[in-house]
């Protein structure tokens, strides 16, 4: 299979590159809005949104954007998308916006959309950033409702709000909580590496010029590669 | 340089351009935002004021409202949604209120409480069906609801705070006073130079005609209260302001004799049978006894018998005639629970006892939730009928 053929950008970000599961970005959101499956659906929808769209200009940018100013011009980008993006859920999901609160701002610092704007779409075409935007988003968005289902079920006996009649009595409030979620999403990552059986991406494939860090970096690795 | 250049107008660019994106999109979403706030505030007036319109916050700087009073909403059809914060069992219970242009409460709401759950909480939900309907001269009608008399009360206090508010906002007037203060600032009016400070005669004599004695704590006289007069006698006896000669007299003889009463005390240990719980008793120079006496309430498990390590007596000072007619009865101290028993303390329990005899306090009560106390609280008075038997038959 050709690394770089659309179909793998695609699916590289549902699994084998997850986001959340398997490059461990975006634990913040993570933890915090997976506690009902409501709200870790818009924040993975919300995510999405911005991801697919900044990864699009920034791609359509990246000839232009000089590369000394790249993080700034990234940063206003994806800040204006997020600013978009809230004031639309304010606007058409009033009870989204409210479950999501503070989250919904803080995409903007939130790693994987950074991360793809520097590791992906800056050197990628429009279509293949687009692409990759949407299966990580889709990663992200799957991740959270998947570890959402478990810490709402087990933890709040329903199901995106909709109450499970028989597990009333069963409530384990510990899923709900912060302990809880980090323990569900440690299980959720350990699931993905079995599944995947450690074929996720080793260091290499990131490669060391992708990191924002590499100019100012001492690893042995790094410098190995720069050379 | 020429790459540094290029650096900045890169970014103002963009920033420009997403500028204006934000810009279009708060220009579309703004009106909906705003006109989603606005009904999110007013789903809490809407609800207890269903036919309301839109509500807009009046200004109440200006008005003298009950204290409990937080916030007034104009409806759009006259009505009002008055918040109300006060305190039932414990402090911070919310409550929201709406009124109807013609001052009936249309509905009302627990916005929130720390009431017990299980008790004031639950009727607190169920006594706001109660006041609707209710306006400012039958809300005093509604009962409490037994065993959670504190919440309730405070709850309907409240309505009717907020019916009063609506008066005094439409340009009405409302005597906001509590019935304390309005007797104190009766008593004050008749003697001025009491200076408000009173404290209420415990009569050991009976005297025919006058309802209560207020004696100022500073020696300068006493108001004897007469039905609806209230009649002040000052330090030299002389009756101050113009009465009917009947009511100085009455009043003049009834401070004249609490003053001239002389108290003895009552050697205890002399009488053999006398009930455990009797811990005091005098006798006047007229021959009637004021005896302190305890009671049993929820507080003493034990039965009749009287058990001095096993709770909190509820301590009770009675006057009797030596024929064994309750004179005056108060309640001196007790530790009955908080808003339940705690009745006892209060003078509309106490007060009934006056004038009783051993054949009529049967007529007495109990009062329902605290069946226990008010039963115990009986029974130590039937004792006090026991030891004025007693002391007679010696003597």
């Amino acid at each position: 299979m050709n690394k770089n053929s659309n179909l793998s950008i695609f699916f590289n970000g549902i699994l084998k590159e997850n986001p959340v599961l398997m490059l461990i970005l975006g634990t913040c959101p993570t933890l915090a809005t997976t506690s009902n499956v409501f709200g870790a659906f818009g924040m993975g929808v919300a995510t999405l949104m911005v991801l697919v769209c900044s990864n699009i200009l920034i791609s359509m940018l990246r000839k232009i954007i000089p590369d000394n100013v790249r993080i700034p011009c990234y940063i206003v980008i994806i800040a204006g998308f997020v600013t978009v993006v809230q004031m639309l859920i304010n606007a058409f999901f009033p009870e989204l916006y409210d479950m999501l609160g503070v989250y919904i701002a803080l995409i903007v610092v939130n790693c994987i959309i950074l991360g793809r704007a520097e590791m992906f779409a800056s050197k990628n075409t429009v279509i293949k950033s687009a692409l990759d935007g949407l299966g990580m988003g889709i990663g992200f968005t799957l991740a959270l409702c998947s570890i959402a289902t478990i810490r709402e079920v087990l933890g709040a006996a329903s199901f995106a709000g909709i109450a499970i009649p028989f597990l009333a009595d069963y409530k384990i409030e510990f899923f709900v909580k912060a302990p809880g979620g980090m323990m569900v999403y440690a299980l959720m990552i350990a699931l993905v590496y079995a599944i995947t059986s450690g074929k996720g991406p080793k260091k290499k494939s990131f490669s060391c010029s992708g990191c924002p860090g590499a100019n100012k970096c001492h690893s042995k690795e790094c410098e190995k590669e720069d050379k | 340089m020429k790459k540094s250049i290029k650096s900045i107008v890169v970014l103002v660019v963009i920033c420009a351009i997403v500028s204006v994106i934000m810009a279009i999109t708060n220009y579309i979403t703004y009106p909906i935002i705003a006109k989603n706030e606005q009904q999110r505030a007013n789903g809490a007036l809407l609800e207890v004021l269903p036919d309301g319109g839109s509500f807009e916050e009046f200004d109440i700087s200006s008005y003298t409202l009950p204290l409990t009073v937080s916030d007034v909403y104009l409806a759009e059809n006259g009505g009002y949604a008055i918040k109300l914060s006060t305190t039932g069992y414990s402090t911070g219970m919310v409550i929201m209120c709406g009124i109807s242009p013609d001052g009936r409460v249309v509905g009302t709401k627990l916005v929130s409480s720390s009431e017990t759950p299980a008790i004031g909480g639950v009727a607190a939900e169920a006594y706001r069906e109660k006041v609707i309907g209710k306006d400012v001269s039958n809300i005093d009608g509604v009962d409490t609801v037994s065993g959670a008399t504190k919440t309730t009360a405070a709850y309907r206090n409240a309505v009717k705070d907020a019916l009063n508010s609506v008066i005094i906002l439409g340009g009405g007037n409302v005597d906001l006073r509590s019935d304390e203060e309005i007797l104190n600032d009766n008593l004050s009016e008749a003697l001025p130079a009491a200076e408000g400070e009173f404290e209420k005669h415990f009569f050991v004599e009976e005297t025919e005609g006058v309802d209560a004695i207020y004696l100022a704590k500073n020696n300068t006289g006493a108001v004897c209260v007469i039905g609806e007069s209230f009649v002040a006698v000052d330090e030299n006896g002389n009756v101050t302001g113009a009465f009917e000669e009947s009511l100085a007299q009455t009043a003049i003889s009834a401070v004249s004799m609490i003053n001239s009463t002389t108290l003895s005390d009552i050697d205890l240990s002399a009488y053999e049978n006398l009930p455990k719980h009797l811990v005091s008793a005098k006798r006047t120079d007229s021959g009637n006894y004021v005896m302190e006496i305890k009671g049993a309430g929820y507080g003493i498990t034990g039965g009749d018998e009287y058990h001095p390590a096993s709770g909190e007596y509820i301590l009770i000072k009675v006057s009797m005639t030596k024929e064994g007619r309750v004179i005056d009865c108060l309640t001196l101290s007790q530790k009955e629970t908080d808003g339940i028993g705690s009745v006892c303390a209060e003078e509309s329990f106490y007060g009934q006892f006056d004038g009783k005899t051993p054949e009529t306090y049967g007529e007495i009560d109990a009062i329902s939730g605290a069946t226990l106390t008010t039963d115990g609280y009986k029974k130590a008075i039937v004792r006090a009928f026991e030891c004025v038997k007693i002391f007679e038959e010696v003597k």
